[in-house]
């Protein structure tokens, strides 16, 4: 029990309160750059989420391998190259066995590399000392989390397409101003969260 | 006298003109993130220009003998090596610092800029104006940063430059730490030192970056989504043509 | 025309791994370089940090294990006497974990605490670190807990929009405490 409940906490902690784009500024360029549209949004999320806890699994083992060993000195270039290497991979494996799936998130794959989040959960997740499934759980939390503030933004845009701009705040500044407010709204969440686990 | 001149404007296009970060808007995330203090945005700035020289000098150097295939990978590894020294040198030295930029220091590996230089520019120019792109880029993000964390931090902490004296300890025992800003020391706006706040600071300098822009009939910085990314070349997906194209449309 | 092919793939991995190979010889180095003054920074602001938590005491012994992740050693004053004990504690905070250093003297009062590491939002549960949240704590023994309003017998006055650090630190410094009397202070009462 206590067990479900410090992982739900995780688990909500990392979609709501400390979103990663909205509270921890990873992943800012997808963000903006890929929230136009609902549809992209979301396919993009969606590869995000399924890099996010391919990543963790597959760090987490080498991780432990260079502690032991004494190397976290390589830590930062060992886990970028081998996100670079599974992303990669995936998109190889999907093209060739499941090019309905390719298509539908294959195109998002590679601007996962330079994604910030992605390296960023593994790298939190060795900092916060999380145990395997901790941080499985923290990861899934986090790209949900992506996935939630891409949908909510994505909607904003597409409102704010028909709306007069003034002209000096058109295009980028209005957007950040847009997202300021969305990060707003997350601001609430903080006293959700204070009241279910105390 | 040519060569100088050319070099000169290798390196004050980085300050203004290109500015990595508001006018190319790239290497957003650390602009966002680490500018609640001038102090650690200094700080920021200052290691992600000492990596960004240092994987210029060394991929310019080696750019005739890295293979074309394997150009982005080795790419990624030497940036990575210059972010693990700069951090090992952070821990070792500017300890406050390390504590102050958390995950955000090895993060600087992801940063756009810098991959961003090694494709751009690195990749195809000689060792010596590399080294002055990466320093006057470097410049520039740090101008960016330091633009946004003073008026985050003047208006949502009240001060200006606090906590400077730990980073500065290297150059041994410095007694200035900052001024306090009267009036909004004892009233700060916190929502600028809050994420909204952060998305909004950086939403009016980019437009009055703009405006300014277009004053001088240049155009606006714009979003660019996809070829601002360095993978871009390596994708020829019809869905990040289209994302660019919507942004920039 | 086969050949052609085969290095074409054998110069690229190579190229890859001689930069690889160097890349990692130079962070070895590196490494060997800081690795001691990275490790003497660590054990400089801990001693830093157990002097403000525990004034008066000039040496500390040996550091020692509890479970749930607890450390603590003994503090002697100048005549090698015991004068207290300084625990470290930590609680999952807004942020992420929060690392707090707690002293006591031999009776199991607070004599201060010190934030060892956070990752509260500047502004708010970053004021966890200032001297009116932390000064608070000294003096006081036994379970603590949070208040909004007052700060007045076992009540730790929260720092403003701040609950979670609040509740956090007191939790950390409180697991602490119940260690201390579970071992050392139930080993002094009988």
């Amino acid at each position: 029990m206590e067990m479900t409940k410090g992982l739900v906490s995780i688990l909500l902690t990392a979609i709501l309160t400390n979103n990663y784009i909205l509270a921890k500024f990873l992943g800012i360029c997808p963000f903006l750059g890929v929230s136009k549209k609902l549809n992209t949004a979301m396919g993009m999320s969606v590869a995000v989420i399924f890099v996010m806890a391919l990543s963790t699994a597959v760090t987490y083992p080498i991780n432990t391998l260079l502690v032991s060993r004494d190397m976290e000195y390589l830590q930062t270039i060992v886990f970028i190259l081998v996100i670079a290497a599974l992303v990669q991979l995936v998109e190889i494996i999907l093209k060739k066995y499941i090019p309905a799936l390719y298509s539908a998130l294959g195109i998002y794959l590679p601007l996962i590399t330079t994604n910030c989040a992605v390296l960023g959960v593994v790298l939190l997740n060795i900092d916060e000392g999380y145990g395997f499934v901790e941080s499985m759980v923290n990861s899934v939390g986090a790209g949900l989390g992506f996935m939630l503030a891409m949908f909510m933004f994505s909607g904003v845009r597409e409102r704010m397409e028909a709306n007069d701009i003034p002209k000096f705040m058109r295009g980028l500044p209005i957007t950040l101003v847009a997202a300021s407010l969305v990060s707003v709204s997350f601001l609430g969440f903080a006293g959700i969260i204070e009241n279910i686990f105390s | 006298m040519a060569e100088k001149k050319s070099l000169g404007k290798e390196f004050s296009k980085g300050i203004i003109a290109e500015n990595p970060v508001l006018r190319l808007v790239l290497g957003t995330c650390p602009t966002l993130a680490v500018t609640t203090s001038v102090s650690s945005a200094i700080g920021m700035g200052v290691a992600a220009s000492i990596v960004l020289i240092c994987s210029n000098v060394v991929i310019s150097a080696l750019r005739k003998v890295i293979p074309n295939k394997v150009r982005i990978p080795a790419y990624v590894v030497i940036i990575a090596s210059f972010v693990t020294i700069v951090q090992m040198i952070v821990k070792a030295f500017v300890p406050a610092l390390d504590a102050a930029l958390g995950v955000y220091l090895p993060l600087i590996v992801v940063n756009c800029i810098i991959l961003g230089r090694a494709e751009a520019f690195a990749s195809k120019n000689p060792v010596l104006a590399s080294a002055v792109d990466g320093l006057g880029m470097g410049v520039g993000f740090t101008v960016a940063l330091f633009l946004m964390s003073s008026i985050r931090e003047i208006f949502g902490a009240g001060t200006f430059m606090a906590g400077i004296k730990d980073l500065l300890a290297i150059f041994g025992d410095v007694s200035f730490n900052g001024f306090s800003v009267p009036f909004l020391n004892e009233n700060p706006m916190l929502i600028f030192l809050l994420p909204p706040g952060g998305f909004f600071v950086f939403g009016i300098l980019m437009a009055t970056v703009n405006k300014l822009a277009e004053s001088k009939g240049k155009p606006r910085a714009e979003l660019r989504g996809c070829e601002a990314c360095p993978m871009a070349k390596n994708c020829n997906l019809h869905s990040c043509e289209n994302s660019s194209k919507e942004v920039n449309g | 025309m086969k050949n052609m092919k085969a290095k074409d793939i054998i110069i690229p991995a190579l190229a890859l791994f001689l930069i690889c190979l160097v890349s990692s010889a130079l962070l070895a180095f590196t490494n060997s370089i800081t690795k001691e003054k990275i490790a003497q920074n660590a054990v400089e602001t801990e001693n830093a940090s157990r002097q403000i938590v525990l004034t008066g005491a000039e040496s500390f012994g040996e550091v020692s294990q509890r479970e749930n992740g607890l450390t603590v050693c003994e503090a002697f004053d100048a005549e090698g006497n015991v004068i207290g004990y300084v625990y470290t504690s930590s609680a999952k905070g807004y942020g992420g974990s929060i690392g707090v250093m707690i002293g006591y003297d031999t009776e199991g009062t607070i004599t201060g605490i010190e934030i060892l590491s956070h990752g509260e939002t500047p502004g708010l549960g970053a004021n966890a670190t200032g001297d009116k949240f932390k000064l608070q704590f000294s003096g006081k023994s036994g379970p603590l807990t949070v208040n909004k309003n007052s700060g007045e017998g076992q009540n730790i006055q929260a720092i403003t929009a701040a609950t979670i650090t609040s509740k956090a630190v007191t939790s950390a410094v409180n697991a602490a405490t119940e260690d201390f009397m579970k071992t050392i202070g139930g080993g002094n009462n009988g």
